[in-house]
C-alpha cells in the first residue's frame, strides 16, 4: 500500500508540465494523469527537423507529440538552454502519433552520429518469440538522449512485465538546470553554473591567498607608491626646477633653499645630484619591489597548487576520465600563475596607476590650464589605440603560440613513434607533415610580426601627436601669449611622456582582470567540486571482515545513457573465488569497478559482508581490497617504495618476504641497485613481467582481504605466467579473490565462474557445471585446449 | 538473447565449424545489383535478402544499418551493410552506391544515411564568445538558427580538410562548416580563435 501512494507522488511530479494541448489530447485519448508513467521531451520530429516534442508512456500505450516547424524558431542546446526557452513548446500546433506497445518485443536506439532514434520492434504475429514488425517512434539529438533512453529502458521493462522501480521514473530534469538563473549546467556531473559563480567572492577568495603576506604586500604598495612620487617629481625636477628656478636664475628659489649669493653652480650641481639620487632610488624601489614580488608569488602559486591538486585527489575517478577535465587540469596549473600574477602585480600597479594619472593631471592643471587641456585631450586616443588594437595583437599571438604547440605536439608525436616511421620508411613523408604545421607557425608568426609592427607605430603617432601638439600649443601660448616660460612647457612634455605608461596599463588592466577571474573560477571549480563517490558521514567501519560480496540488480554505465552493465546478480562467498569470463568489452572490468567503489551503480547494490558499499567507510574498503590488474603502475621511486606503497611502514623484511612470494626477490637481487633500484618513469626500464610481479608482491604486502586480479597475466609471455600463476596461488589462500582472465586455465581453481556477455550474466557455475552445460563456456575452453594444441601454439 | 554469434554451441564441439566462423569474420563480401536485393520495409527501415549466400544458402534481414566506411572523405563508396543489434556485425559492403546498386536503391540507402549522419551544417555565424572554458555559438544553419555551447579544446573543431571544420558541442550534437573561407571576413574573425 505505501509502495503505491509513493508512486502516485512520483507521477505527480509530471503534472503541469505538459503543454495544455497535450494534456487534453490525452484526456480524449482516455489517459488519466496517473495512468502516465513518464513524459519526457524530444527535440526532434521524425524527419529530423528540430521542433519540440513529447514521449508519454503508459503500461500499454505510447504517445508521441511532435510540434509543427516553426520558420526561424532558434534551438538551443545544452548550455545554452533556460527554463525559459524550454518553454517553446507552448501554444503550438502537435501531430500526434500513438503505438501499442502492449505486444512489444524489443525496444532500442539507433544512434546517428549526433543523436537517435527510438524503435520499437513488435512480437511476430504469429510467433511470439520472433521479432515481428519495426518501427521508429521518435528522433532525438544527443541533447534529449536521455529522454529517449529513459523510454527505452521503460518500454523493456514494460515487455518484460517486470516491476519499474521509482527511481527510473523519478523526474531528474530539473536537476540539470541550475537553480538561479535556470541555464542547463554546462556538465551535469558537476553541479556549478559558470554564469552563477559568484565574482565577487571569487575575488574575495583569491584575496583570502595573499592574507598570510599582508605585510610584504604593503611593503610592495609603498615601493609602487614610492615610484609614483617620483614620477611626478621628476618632470618638476627636470622642467620647472631646472629651468625656471636655477637657469632662470630665481633669487627667490635661492633664498628658500638658504644659499647666499648668486652661487647658481652650486645649485646646480645640487639639482643635479637630486635628479640622480631621485634615479636611483627610483631604481631602488624598482629592485625592492621586484624581489618582493619574486618572494611572494611563488609561494602563493605553491598553495594554490596544492590546494587544487588536493581537491583533484579527492574527486572520484570519473572526473580523470572524461576527455575535457583532462585538458582543464593543466590549464589550472598555469591558471595559479595567472592567478597570483594579477593580484600581486596587476592589482597594486592599477591602483598606483589611478593615483598617479589622477595627481600628474592636478599638477599640470596647476601649471596651466590650457597647456594641460591640449596634453590630456590627446590621452583618450592613445588609450583608445592600445585599447583597440592589443586584444587582436594577443589574439595572434595566441594563434603563434597553439601554431607552436601543434609544431611540438608533432614533434613529440614522430619521435615516440620513431620505430613505426623507421619501419615503414616513411621519414620523408614525415619531414612534409612536419613542413605543414611549421609553415603554420611561420605564416601566425608573420601575422604576429605585422600587427605588432602595426600597434607600434600607430601607438608612437599618437604619442607623437600628443607631444607635437603639446609642444606647438606650449610655443604659442609662450611667445605670443606669454602665458609661461620655456620650463613649464619642458615639465609638461616630461609629464605627456610620462602618462602613456599608465594609459597604456590601463587599456589592457581590464581584459586582464577578466582572464585572471576566469582562470580563479577554473581553480575554485575544481577546489569546489563534490566527488561523485562520496564516504556517509556516519559510514559504518568494519574491524574484521568476512569477504561475502553480493551484487544485487545492479545496473551501470559509464556515461548514463548508455548501460555498460544490466541487472547484474552473483555473489561471492568470503575466502572463495570468483572467475569473470568474457569477451573484451563484455563489463568484465567494470564489475571490479563498482566492487572497489571506483563508480556507484546506477541501480541495485553492491555489498560488502551485507552492508551496502555506500554506506562502507572508505577505511573499511580501500584497506582491504587490493587490484592487481594489466595495467602495471610504477610510481617513480625505488623499487622498495613501489612494493610498499599500500603499506608505508613495512619493514624490510616484510618486503623481501612479499618479493619472494611473488618471484619478483630474484630479478631485483640481480639488478645493480637491488632493492634501491630507481624506477618509474624516469627510471629504469622493467619488462611486463617484472613490472606485474612487483605489483603482485605490492598485493601481497597490502595483504588485503579482497583481492581483484582484472587480467593480472595478459600482458606476459607464457613461461612467466607459469611463475607468476604460483604467485598468485599463494597470494589468493585465505581470501576472496575476484578474477578475471582471458586464459581459463588460470581459472581453474575457482569456486564459480561467471559468463559476462553483453553486460548481462550468460552463464554461472562451477567449472565441471559448466562444461557439463557445454554452452559458451565450454566452447571458448574447448577452443583453447584443442583449436590451439592442434595448432601446435601451446 | 545475448550470445548471437554462439548460437548452436550446445552441439559437440566442432573445431572445423569454428574455423569456418573464424574465417568468415575474416572475410570482405562485396553486395551489388546482382546478388543483394533491398527493399524498403513498412516500418521505413531497409531490408536485404541475399539470394545465395553462404554455402549458397538465401539469406534475409528484416532491417539493416547501413553505415559509410569514410563518412567524411568518400560518402558514396565503401557503404557497409550491417546488422542492426548492437554489436552489428557486416553482411557486406558496397563498393561504389553510385555504379553497384540500382538508382531506386541507392536512393533508399541514402535515405537511410541521411538520416543517419545528419549533421547542420553553419551557414552564418552571428557571435562566438568565449567564456569560462566554454564557447558560446549563434548560428544561422540548414536546419534553422541554432544555440550551442563548446568546450575550449582541441577536439570541440576539428579540422576536416584544409576548410572543412566540424564542431562538436558539449552533448556531442555536430555542426559543420564545409569550408569556412566562404565566410565573411567579420564571421572570420569571431572564428579566428579556433583556426
Amino acid at each position: 500500500m505505501g509502495k503505491k501512494d509513493r508512486k502516485i507522488s512520483a507521477e505527480k511530479t509530471t503534472a503541469g508540465k505538459l503543454p495544455k494541448e497535450i494534456e487534453i489530447d490525452l484526456r480524449d485519448r482516455g489517459i488519466a494523469e496517473s495512468d502516465v508513467l513518464v513524459s519526457v521531451r524530444t527535440d526532434m520530429n521524425l524527419a529530423c527537423e528540430f521542433t519540440p516534442g513529447w514521449i508519454i508512456v503508459t503500461k500499454t500505450r505510447l504517445i508521441t507529440a511532435t510540434a509543427d516547424p516553426l520558420a526561424g524558431e532558434v534551438h538551443y542546446f545544452k548550455g545554452m538552454e533556460t527554463r525559459k526557452t524550454r518553454a517553446s513548446d507552448r501554444n503550438r500546433e502537435w501531430n500526434f502519433a500513438e503505438y501499442d506497445i502492449s505486444d512489444v518485443k524489443n525496444t532500442y536506439i539507433e544512434r546517428s552520429v549526433s543523436g537517435g532514434f527510438l524503435i520499437l520492434v513488435h512480437k511476430d504475429k504469429n510467433d511470439p518469440e520472433a521479432e515481428g514488425e519495426a518501427e521508429t517512434v521518435a528522433a532525438v539529438s544527443n541533447h534529449c538522449m536521455g529522454s529517449a533512453t529513459k523510454v527505452e529502458r521503460i518500454c523493456e521493462k514494460l515487455a518484460e512485465g517486470k516491476e519499474i522501480d521509482e527511481d527510473m521514473l523519478k523526474d531528474d530534469e530539473e536537476e540539470d538546470y541550475c537553480p538561479t538563473c535556470g541555464t542547463m549546467y554546462p556538465n551535469p556531473d558537476r553541479k556549478v553554473c559558470p554564469k552563477c559563480m559568484n565574482k565577487k567572492s571569487i575575488f574575495r577568495r583569491t584575496i583570502a591567498y595573499l592574507k598570510p603576506y599582508k605585510w610584504r604586500i604593503l611593503v610592495m604598495f609603498l615601493c609602487y607608491l614610492a615610484t609614483a612620487a617620483l614620477n611626478i617629481v621628476w618632470p618638476y625636477l627636470n622642467g620647472v626646477v631646472l629651468y625656471r628656478k636655477v637657469l632662470g636664475k630665481d633669487e627667490k628659489f635661492l633664498s628658500f633653499l638658504s644659499i647666499e649669493g648668486n652661487r647658481y653652480v652650486t645649485i646646480l650641481l645640487l639639482i643635479v645630484l637630486t635628479m640622480v639620487m631621485t634615479k636611483v632610488t627610483m631604481q631602488l624601489v624598482g629592485i625592492i619591489q621586484g624581489v618582493m614580488t619574486a618572494k611572494i608569488v611563488p609561494r602563493v602559486v605553491k598553495t594554490m597548487r596544492n590546494d587544487v591538486f588536493g581537491a583533484m585527489g579527492k574527486l572520484s575517478i570519473n572526473f580523470f576520465t572524461s576527455k575535457q577535465t583532462g585538458s582543464l587540469m593543466t590549464r589550472v596549473m598555469s591558471d595559479s600563475d595567472e592567478v597570483s600574477g594579477f593580484f600581486i602585480d596587476g592589482l597594486p600597479y592599477f591602483l598606483i596607476n589611478v593615483f598617479s594619472i589622477i595627481a600628474m593631471a592636478v599638477v599640470m592643471f596647476k601649471l596651466s590650464v590650457p597647456l594641460a587641456i591640449v596634453a590630456l585631450m590627446f590621452m583618450p586616443i592613445t588609450f583608445l589605440v592600445s585599447w583597440r588594437m592589443l586584444p587582436r595583437l594577443w589574439h595572434r599571438y595566441g594563434r603563434r603560440h597553439r601554431a607552436t604547440r601543434s609544431l611540438n605536439s608533432k614533434i613529440h608525436d614522430n619521435l615516440s613513434g620513431a620505430r613505426v616511421v623507421k619501419a615503414f620508411g616513411q621519414e620523408s613523408s614525415e619531414v612534409g607533415r612536419f613542413d605543414k604545421a611549421n609553415e603554420k607557425v611561420r605564416s601566425a608568426d608573420l601575422a604576429v610580426m605585422n600587427y605588432d609592427n602595426k600597434f607600434s607605430a600607430l601607438y608612437s603617432a599618437a604619442e607623437n601627436l600628443a607631444s607635437l601638439m603639446v609642444y606647438i600649443v606650449g610655443a604659442y601660448l609662450i611667445l605670443i601669449q606669454k602665458r609661461f616660460d620655456f620650463a613649464v612647457l619642458i615639465t609638461f612634455a616630461g609629464y605627456v611622456g610620462q602618462m602613456t605608461g599608465p594609459m597604456d596599463f590601463m587599456s589592457f588592466f581590464f581584459r586582464w582582470f577578466t582572464n585572471c577571474m576566469n582562470s580563479a573560477q577554473r581553480m575554485f571549480e575544481i577546489i569546489d567540486a563534490v566527488p561523485e563517490i562520496q564516504e556517509k558521514e556516519d559510514a559504518v567501519s568494519l574491524d574484521t571482515i568476512e569477504g561475502t560480496i553480493e551484487m544485487k540488480g545492479v545496473t551501470f554505465g559509464y556515461e548514463k545513457n548508455k548501460p555498460v552493465l544490466k541487472n547484474i546478480n552473483m555473489k561471492v562467498e568470503g575466502g572463495h573465488m570468483l572467475g569473470i569470463v568474457g569477451r573484451s568489452g563484455a563489463g568484465k572490468t567494470t564489475i571490479v569497478n563498482l566492487i572497489s567503489r571506483l563508480y556507484d551503480p546506477q541501480e541495485g547494490t553492491v555489498t560488502l559482508d551485507g552492508v551496502n558499499l555506500k554506506d562502507l567507510s572508505f577505511k573499511t574498503l580501500r584497506g582491504n581490497v587490493a587490484m592487481v590488474s594489466q595495467e602495471t603502475y610504477m610510481f617513480m621511486g625505488t623499487v622498495a617504495e613501489n612494493i610498499a606503497y599500500a603499506k608505508k611502514d613495512a619493514s624490510r623484511a616484510e618486503i623481501i618476504r612479499a618479493a619472494v612470494l611473488a618471484s619478483a626477490h630474484d630479478f631485483i637481487c640481480r639488478m645493480p641497485d637491488g632493492y634501491d633500484t630507481i624506477i618509474g618513469s624516469s627510471g629504469r626500464e622493467l619488462s611486463g613481467g617484472e613490472r606485474q610481479r612487483i605489483s603482485i608482491a605490492r598485493a601481497i604486502l597490502a595483504n588485503p582481504k579482497i583481492l581483484i586480479l582484472d587480467e593480472a597475466t595478459a600482458a606476459v609471455d607464457t613461461e612467466t605466467e607459469q611463475a607468476i600463476q604460483q604467485s598468485i596461488n599463494m597470494l589468493i589462500k585465505g581470501r576472496t579473490t575476484i578474477s578475471i582472465a582471458h586464459r581459463l586455465s588460470t581459472l581453474r581453481d575457482a569456486d564459480t565462474l561467471i559468463v559476462i556477455d553483453e553486460g548481462k550474466i550468460a552463464e554461472e557455475g562451477t567449472h565441471e557445471e559448466l562444461l557439463a552445460k557445454k554452452g559458451v563456456y565450454y566452447k571458448l575452453k574447448e577452443l583453447q585446449t584443442k583449436a590451439l594444441a592442434l595448432k601446435g601454439i601451446e | 538473447m545475448g550470445f548471437k554469434n554462439f548460437e548452436g554451441a550446445d552441439e559437440e564441439f566442432d573445431l572445423a565449424q569454428m574455423e569456418a566462423e573464424t574465417e568468415e569474420m575474416l572475410r570482405l563480401r562485396y553486395l551489388n545489383k546482382d546478388n543483394a536485393v533491398f527493399a524498403r520495409t513498412a516500418g521505413g527501415f531497409v531490408s536485404l535478402d541475399i539470394a545465395k549466400g553462404e554455402k549458397d544458402e538465401p539469406e534475409h534481414y528484416d532491417r539493416v544499418r547501413v553505415v559509410r566506411s569514410f563518412p567524411f572523405t568518400a560518402p558514396t563508396t565503401y557503404i557497409s551493410i550491417r546488422t542492426t543489434e548492437e554489436k552489428s556485425k557486416e553482411i557486406g559492403i558496397i563498393r561504389d552506391i553510385t555504379k553497384d546498386v540500382t538508382k531506386e536503391v541507392r536512393a533508399m540507402l541514402e535515405e537511410q544515411m541521411n538520416l543517419r549522419y545528419f549533421t547542420p551544417v553553419i551557414t552564418k555565424i552571428h557571435d562566438i564568445r568565449e567564456e569560462y572554458g566554454h564557447a558560446y555559438w549563434e548560428v544561422e544553419t540548414t536546419e534553422g538558427p541554432c544555440k550551442f555551447v563548446i568546450y575550449m579544446n582541441s577536439s570541440s573543431v576539428v579540422s576536416l580538410s584544409d576548410v572543412r571544420l566540424m564542431i562538436t558541442d558539449l552533448d556531442g550534437n555536430r555542426f559543420e562548416i564545409p569550408d569556412f573561407t566562404q565566410l565573411s571576413a567579420g564571421e572570420l574573425k569571431k572564428l579566428d580563435l579556433f583556426l
